[in-house]
């Protein structure tokens, strides 16, 4: 038992370590690409049609302009889904999986007590 | 006539109105899913529309018409192929020498064809496919629950079948 929650503290250890030296490194040698400093906020909630929007800025930038010649893809938006961020798709997709797997049991044991309950009454 | 809360079951109207709006639902959510890539949509929405047409036939035909005419098993089966076509369509990449999904044969047909993105097609499709499969085999498990508690409800004892 001791030993398992020692291997569990060193595994979070290193997980912890390795997201610190993840978040330097990025801070020291990624460009940042767009941090909202630009935007006046009041301006573009009380006239959202005065925005600029022929010049994007930050990742979208680099989405809208490379993005037809990297996937061929009309829908930036499945672009997005399907091939930059194919694991988060991945993920969600099985997260419905293990929900349906979860309430399968959960409902088929239900149902077949109150189908019983039914029966012995 | 199965009379539940006052309100008469199986009207003919509603039948008659799941009727006309099923196909309508099914091609609506087909064509959400196969266009996916080129409009605005894609495989989990139109999985979920084509899904709901489950609930037109409950509307119309009651739990017992729903389930026969969809078998749920092969429903809890093909959920499970849908998962494991989008993961070999993202492994796809790393094999060919490149991340995870990504877009390995993309310069197949015209820009703005039905299957022109690639891998992105059709991961589209697998996810659409597995929605499809996957909530409407929820729906079925949670329509049988409502018809369990309902015989319990209206059925004295000894009446079950």
């Amino acid at each position: 038992m001791k030993a398992k929650r020692a291997a569990g503290l060193v595994a979070l250890v290193v997980i912890l370590v390795i997201g610190l030296y993840t978040a330097s490194y990025t801070y020291a040698n990624v460009p940042l690409t767009y941090d909202g400093s630009d935007v006046d906020v009041t301006r573009l909630y009380e006239e959202p049609g005065s925005y600029d929007v022929s010049d994007p800025d930050g990742i979208a930038d680099i989405i809208v302009k490379t993005d037809l010649e990297k996937t061929m893809s009309v829908n930036d938006v499945a672009s997005i889904v399907f091939d930059y961020r194919g694991y988060d798709t991945l993920g969600e997709s099985f997260i419905l999986l293990t929900a349906i797997a979860g309430s399968f049991v959960i409902l088929s044991k239900s149902a077949e007590k109150k189908s019983k309950g039914g029966d012995e009454k | 006539m199965k009379f539940k809360n006052g309100i008469q079951e199986q009207d003919v109207i509603v039948k008659c109105a799941a009727d006309k709006f099923l196909p309508f639902a099914l091609v609506f959510g087909i064509y959400v899913i196969l266009f996916g890539t080129v409009s605005p949509g894609g495989g989990f929405q139109g999985g979920v529309i084509v899904a709901s047409a489950c609930l037109l036939l409950y509307l119309g035909y009651g739990v017992r018409g729903a389930a026969d005419a969809i078998n749920a098993e092969v429903l809890r089966v093909n959920e499970a192929i849908g998962a494991c076509i989008y993961v070999i369509l993202g492994v796809a990449g790393i094999l060919c020498g490149c991340n995870f999904a990504a877009n390995v044969f993309y310069d197949i047909g015209a820009v703005g064809d039905l299957i022109s993105a690639g891998t992105i097609t059709f991961m589209s499709y697998a996810v659409g496919y597995k929605v499809l499969t996957g909530v409407g085999f929820l729906l079925l498990l949670m329509l049988g629950l409502l018809a369990a508690a309902d015989d319990d409800d209206e059925t004295p004892a000894g009446e079950n079948e």
